[in-house]
């Protein structure tokens, strides 16, 4: 990469924020964003070590050209975390995998099987949560294990518990996101990653025998091979567990700071749909996911050289001033645009349909519906973090009297 | 080339010559047209490549698959008993020329 071929492309090469630390980003990613998006759609972010796009038209752009912008990233964490997923295949791999989820994911199978499950969860731990009392942390006590359980049964992990799952998740997450290359980190991971084995390996034989509607149930026939039927449900247990917990616990925080919002959702309830997607959207449970471009290439007049590794931060390109009015605002009446938090293309979520079952559905609703007086405890306020994976870290709440 | 004729709500009207072998939201998607998303991609997972078809060319369409009728009960705007289908099932072919659709007023 030459000035001079960058002149003849007409293209700039991305600026550098070298002021971006990935502390600052943990804490609070909003502010960065705004100040980087405002410059530039695209930069050169060192402590990242990657491209991160803010802009949502040039996220937009990445993730319907897997050609240009591959999945299949050189050194990925998340392969060496969870082994080769179809999260990070392009097709025509990424397409078989995909399709070996069949209906299990999709509105049907939620009508007929789901939602009663999902109920049932929410049932049980709001009586939890009712338990521990006000002061109680509602992400802990009923978002979490909510979370999990449902995953739990989806997935047919009926050798293992929703603390399994949850400590599944975190620990492969956090290896997926072991920049540090901390040895603890993977060891903690690479554990997780046995028992997910060993619990795969012993419930399949089960699973065939008495098959069902969850996933391991329709994995047990071998639609496609073992070690991505592996890799699938690693993935599976990272992205489908921390990310309705987190929407939930972001979409009940926002309400509950915002009691004009609050009053018109309680007085209509069909509401709980826009409250979803807005939350979606103002705080993306995936801020960032990666690809690596496979040419040289010219992204929104930014040059972008072969093998380039990008951060694409759809948590930025869901504030786009660009596509969204006021868009650090959570607002639930906004004029509804398409947000990039599920991803869009090929890899768009298959979990989608779940996550608004679940949250939008009946956590929400029969949230609001059995702690009458719902509110923000104001001695110990809530706290969120993060920015790869955003939520709230503890949501302290009171209810009644 | 085909001819897909989009209609909107406001009036206007976009229309695109297209290959054979591309798909309503396929060529919708590429030439910007607003009013279809296909957010997913084209695999009748997302519902918002919504199109109303017009009468004339409803029985040259392919037949409607499980997965497009499951989808077609999560539309952003309500479905049409006859006329409704996803842009990202129906494909310009020898046997599907032309086609108009309307499009509905929301996708998401």
């Amino acid at each position: 990469m030459t000035v001079i071929s960058d002149k003849l492309r007409g293209a700039d090469a991305a600026p550098t924020a070298d002021w971006v630390t990935i502390s600052d980003l943990h804490q609070d990613p909003f502010p960065i964003y705004r100040r980087m998006r405002e410059e530039s759609p695209i930069h050169w972010v060192p402590e990242v070590n990657r491209y991160m796009v803010t802009g949502y038209h040039a996220c937009h752009i990445i993730e319907n050209d897997q050609a240009t912008f591959s999945a299949d990233e050189t050194d990925s964490l998340m392969k060496r975390a969870m082994g080769h997923s179809m999260l990070r295949k392009d097709d025509p791999e990424h397409d078989v995998d995909r399709r070996s989820y069949g209906g299990v994911l999709r509105p049907r199978a939620i009508k007929d099987t789901w939602n009663a499950i999902f109920l049932q969860n929410s049932e049980k731990y709001l009586s939890r949560l009712k338990a521990a009392g006000p002061g109680a942390d509602l992400v802990w006590e009923y978002c979490a294990p909510y979370a999990a359980e449902n995953l739990r049964q989806v997935m047919g992990f009926y050798n293992a518990t929703q603390e399994d799952m949850q400590r599944w998740s975190q620990t492969m997450m956090d290896g997926t996101g072991n920049y540090a290359n901390d040895s603890d980190v993977w060891a903690r991971s690479d554990q997780s990653f046995d028992e997910v084995d060993d619990a795969i390996d012993e419930i399949l034989p089960y699973l065939r025998k008495h098959p069902d509607s969850s996933l391991l149930s329709k994995m047990a026939e071998l639609p496609i091979p073992m070690d991505a039927i592996r890799a699938n449900m690693k993935m599976t247990i990272g992205g489908g567990l921390n990310e309705p917990r987190d929407v939930l616990g972001v979409a009940v925080w926002a309400l509950l700071s915002r009691l004009d919002q609050l009053a018109q959702v309680l007085a209509d309830p069909s509401s709980y749909s826009m409250v979803f997607d807005e939350a979606v959207r103002w705080v993306a449970p995936i801020g960032m996911y990666p690809r690596e471009t496979t040419c040289a290439t010219v992204l929104e007049g930014i040059s972008l050289p072969k093998g380039a590794r990008l951060g694409v931060a759809v948590g930025a390109a869901n504030r786009d001033p660009a596509v969204f009015d006021d868009p650090e605002d959570y607002d639930i009446n906004r004029t509804k645009q398409p947000h990039l938090a599920f991803g869009g293309g090929n890899h768009f979520c298959a979990g989608a349909w779940v996550a608004r079952a679940a949250v939008a559905g009946i956590a929400l609703p029969q949230l609001f519906e059995a702690l009458p007086g719902l509110r923000l405890d104001e001695n110990n306020p809530a706290t969120a973090a993060g920015w790869v994976f955003r939520g709230m870290t503890s949501l302290p709440v009171r209810w009644g009297a | 080339m085909s001819k897909i004729t989009f209609h909107h709500t406001g009036g206007q009207t976009d229309v695109l010559d297209v290959e054979p072998g591309t798909s309503v939201m396929r060529a919708a998607v590429t030439h910007g047209i607003t009013g279809i998303v296909g957010e997913c991609g084209g695999q009748a997972m997302c519902a918002t490549c919504h199109v109303y078809v017009r009468e004339p060319y409803l029985e040259a369409l392919p037949a409607m698959g499980e997965d497009e009728d499951e989808m077609l009960d999560c539309t952003a705007t309500d479905r049409d008993d006859t006329r409704s289908r996803l842009g990202c099932q129906i494909t310009i072919t020898d046997a599907l020329t032309d086609i108009e659709v309307d499009l509905p007023e929301s996708q998401v």
